[in-house]
């Protein structure tokens, strides 16, 4: 049933590129999104077989692919990744749907998406360390052809700059679970957690840093960030949702379960540290976000403060901030993709996304007043506004770390309302007063300008509508989200107290006293 | 691809004043000559006049019928409570008569003239200590606020004087404007400088009207504005009228703050004017704008020639209100062209140099204003 998942995206992709030939890029779009549909009802229907109530995973599927190596064909599904794999299919869908002008070898396009589609369900799936590794390699080269050939101007610099960091991450990815086999003398790459009786502390230790780096680059958190901004502003508008919206999660996905996973017992040690860290990354990530003068990169600048939440709520490890850290991460993708595609609805229609440029666009006439709406109704979400799926993340993340790391959840709430300033400062910019998108001379002429911008058609803002009411249906609905992830997140929060269990079973296996 | 911001605005040429007077004194037009100009001028102001009729008409009502009325709950309805009528007002199927009290008020806020010199005159207020007299008398309420606020039943006559009197002005200019729409149909009207000429001569026809006003109180005949104060139509109430609301305008908010934050508003309270010659055409239908309301009420008197050159135009009926404004500030230029022209101290072909000099002196006055106001939509 899940091998469904990766089968109907690599196969769609397979039609697109042997379509025979010249079709129109209209033809194109359209097999893609019927692939696309196809592969989000079929995600429906894994979700109607997932039972809520199992902590492990599910609906199995697995055969040895090359044993010698460890290399198993092994996929499971479990709360932490149910969630994950239906916001991709969503959101490659939406990206899919709001690709428009793409004139240039559509094909090409439209097949990169659905591999990336495919590779991510993969990641996620995967339930052998080799098998993630491949299906996170695989997202990345469609990623880069798709910022390097349907980028902006720098496209170049950015999908370069993008390349080396997440390739590098890759090789630290790769090297830790090498180093696994290498450490522990076995070609066990199952998600078996590491016990210390099994490798020695300082292995643990050096592993888990590599993944963490590894991840990290990925996620982005702080000072590996820097490839993240140049890759939003030079990506399209359907590349930035799903870069935002999705391919970030690999990496958040990647620190709860491989690090976290994989060495509990080396991950509760780092944890204070591991706090501190995510309590920067809010910090950088939100004060950065404030300088940005380009509502893009104010944008991707905010989701490195908000994936800095998920670090926290991980390093915390309680139940409630594990459950958190699943709400972040899906309420992070739906409201950054949200943000993004909104933004490009202002870039395709003023041609600009200066700060120190646009203004007014909530003019009620020749502005751009529902895009305005459904944008203030996203910065309030990402501000996290009660009744929007902001609020509740950071609330469970704030509330599940307050006990365990009282200083860095402090600051990581200082950075919550860092968020609420950079917003209200675009909103205000962009939105309010006056309405321009030149920049401004003489008070008097920039006054009599006549501003003609095209209106936005209904059919343009529908998969922004789509993603808002999502927002505020799990803000006001959260127990369904809550339910499908509630066991897993609770299973993983024991995990540490049960590697340690075992090993005093190890210890003492007449039992204790 | 995105389409380069500088495509996306247009600006409009800012004649210096020297230019504008220059045009006033050799009989030219402030608005250009074009085709479009004049479809824009001829039928926004045909559905100007028909909303001003309907402005007037209540306006007169208001002053008449709900005369110091404590509760004036049936206001808008101008005497007819037909149930039908109640609901049309309650969904807001209707003529927005609050834009006509705006400009009432804007006249009283910026009284210039001989009708604010005669209301705050003794006459006026032995007129309405008499009515006061007669009017506390029947009426409780007001017997008891009266004493308590002496100033409050004076300023409620002189708001219903105003009410009157710009009442009887828009009665005039509707019939003016739509007679000016006849006009065009049948080609006596077919260039702007004949739109100016038509108004000009329909200014001063009705220049010596006298605008009186009286009130029943108690079965017993009151003026408020009696025929002995001499007030007339052109001096007493059309140039107040363009003062206050041409000229100087309202402070409404949203569109005045959206504008000074903008800089683009004097921060000078004695050079405030944000009238209809100067205010920005953008925000309107922004919250809380009330010119919007008069747009609105154009906008439902459309002529289908306007409605369709307007539907070809950018947004379509999406902007279509704020192309309105835009036409109705050409349109008021017309008329304030057309006021300029009526009331120039001497004739404009005269070769006296003293006569040219006071011409000269009356266009530079009027040039050092215009030059400020929204000119960028005469080209």
């Amino acid at each position: 049933m899940l091998s469904l998942l990766l089968l109907i995206p690599l196969l769609g992709a397979l039609v697109l590129a042997l379509w025979p030939g010249n079709p129109s890029p209209g033809r194109m779009r359209t097999v893609a999104l019927v692939v696309l549909g196809l592969q989000l009802i079929w995600s429906l229907l894994v979700l109607l077989r997932f039972d809520t109530g199992l902590s492990g995973m599910q609906l199995q599927e697995s055969f040895v692919w090359v044993g010698s190596i460890g290399l198993d064909y092994r996929l499971g599904v479990d709360g932490l990744s149910m969630p994950l794999v239906l916001i991709n299919c969503a959101l490659t869908l939406v990206s899919a749907i709001c690709t428009r002008d793409i004139n240039q070898r559509p094909r090409i396009y439209f097949a990169l998406l659905l591999v990336i589609s495919g590779a991510v369900n993969g990641a996620f799936l995967a339930e052998n360390l080799l098998l993630f590794f491949l299906f996170y390699e695989l997202e990345l080269i469609p990623l880069w052809f798709l910022i390097s050939i349907w980028g902006g101007a720098n496209r170049a610099y950015a999908a370069t700059k993008f390349l080396i960091f997440t390739a590098v991450s890759g090789m630290l990815i790769l090297g830790a679970f090498l180093g696994l086999a290498l450490l522990t003398g076995s070609v066990d790459f199952s998600l078996t957690p590491v016990t210390s009786e099994r490798l020695a502390m300082g292995g643990q230790l050096v592993l888990l840093g590599a993944l963490l780096v590894g991840f990290g680059i990925k996620v982005p958190l702080f000072p590996f960030h820097n490839w993240l901004p140049d890759a939003h502003t030079q990506a399209s508008t359907p590349v930035s949702v799903l870069l935002a919206g999705v391919l970030l999660k690999l990496g958040t996905y990647g620190l709860l379960r491989f690090c976290m996973g994989l060495f509990p017992e080396a991950w509760t040690l780092l944890a204070p540290g591991l706090a501190i860290w995510a309590a920067v990354s809010v910090l950088f990530g939100s004060l950065a976000a404030i300088a940005q003068q380009d509502m893009k990169r104010m944008v991707a600048y905010s989701s490195v403060g908000h994936m800095g939440y998920i670090l926290l709520a991980a390093a915390a490890a309680t139940p409630v901030a594990l459950l958190g850290a699943v709400f972040q991460m899906v309420s992070h993708g739906l409201i950054s993709a949200l943000l993004f595609l909104l933004v490009g609805i202002v870039y395709r229609k003023t041609g600009t996304r200066d700060l120190s440029v646009l203004h007014g666009l909530l003019n009620p006439e020749r502005g751009l007043p529902f895009t305005g709406t459904l944008m203030i109704l996203g910065v309030m979400a990402s501000a996290g506004m009660p009744g929007m799926a902001g609020f509740i993340s950071e609330f469970m993340v704030f509330r599940g770390s307050i006990t365990a790391f009282p200083l860095a959840t402090l600051l990581s709430m200082v950075g919550s309302g860092l968020t609420a300033v950079y917003f209200l400062l675009l909103v205000n910019r962009a939105f309010f007063g006056r309405l321009a998108v030149t920049p401004a001379t003489d008070a008097v002429a920039d006054g009599r300008l006549d501003v003609r911008l095209a209106a936005v058609a209904p059919r343009e803002t529908i998969p922004a509508m789509g993603l808002a009411f999502a927002v505020v249906a799990i803000g006001l609905l959260p127990s369904g989200l809550g339910k499908l992830s509630e066991v897993a997140s609770t299973s993983m929060a024991q995990l540490p107290a049960l590697v340690a269990a075992m090993q005093l079973a190890a210890l003492h296996p007449w039992g204790v006293g | 691809m995105p389409i380069i911001s500088a495509e996306l605005v247009h600006a409009g040429g800012r004649p210096a004043a020297l230019e504008l007077e220059q045009q006033l004194l050799s009989g030219q037009t402030l608005l250009s000559e074009s085709t479009d100009h004049l479809i824009e001028v001829v039928d926004v102001l045909k559905s100007y006049g028909e909303v001003l009729d309907a402005y007037s008409i209540n306006l007169i009502f208001q002053a008449e019928q709900q005369f110091l009325l404590p509760f004036p709950l049936f206001k808008y309805l101008d005497g007819d409570k037909n149930p039908a009528k109640i609901w049309r007002h309650l969904i807001h199927d209707r003529i927005n008569f609050e834009y006509a009290e705006y400009c009432m008020k804007a006249m009283l806020w910026h009284g210039t003239g001989g009708l604010d010199a005669y209301l705050d005159s003794d006459a006026f207020a032995a007129n309405c200590a008499a009515i006061i007299r007669r009017k506390t008398r029947i009426d409780p309420l007001l017997a008891l606020l009266n004493p308590l606020f002496r100033g409050f039943l004076p300023e409620l006559i002189r708001t219903a004087a105003t009410t009157h009197a710009l009442g009887q002005f828009w009665r005039v200019m509707s019939d003016l404007f739509i007679d000016l729409a006849e006009a065009e149909a049948d080609g006596r009207v077919g260039s702007i400088d004949a739109v100016v000429e038509f108004i000009k001569d329909g200014l001063v026809a009705a220049a010596a009207n006298p605008i009186t006003y009286g009130v029943e109180v108690d079965g017993e005949h009151f003026w408020v504005l009696p025929p002995e104060a001499g007030l007339t139509f052109l001096v007493d109430v059309a140039v107040p009228y363009v003062e206050a609301v041409f000229l100087r305008g309202m402070p409404f908010l949203g569109t005045v703050s959206f504008n000074a934050q903008a800089q683009q508003i004097s921060p000078d309270q004695a050079q405030f004017a944000y009238g209809a010659l100067f205010a920005d055409p953008l925000p309107s239908m922004g919250a809380g704008i009330p010119p919007s309301l008069l747009m609105q009420d154009m906008f439902r008197h459309l002529p289908e020639r306007l409605h369709h050159w307007y539907r070809e135009r950018t947004r379509g009926e999406g902007d279509v209100r704020v192309k309105i404004c835009m036409s109705f500030q050409k349109s008021m230029f017309c008329v304030t062209n057309a006021a300029i022209r009526g009331t120039f101290p001497q004739p404009l072909n005269s070769s006296e140099p003293a006569a040219q000099a006071a011409n000269r002196a009356y266009a530079a006055a009027w040039a050092s204003r215009l030059a400020t106001a929204r000119t960028d939509c005469l080209d």
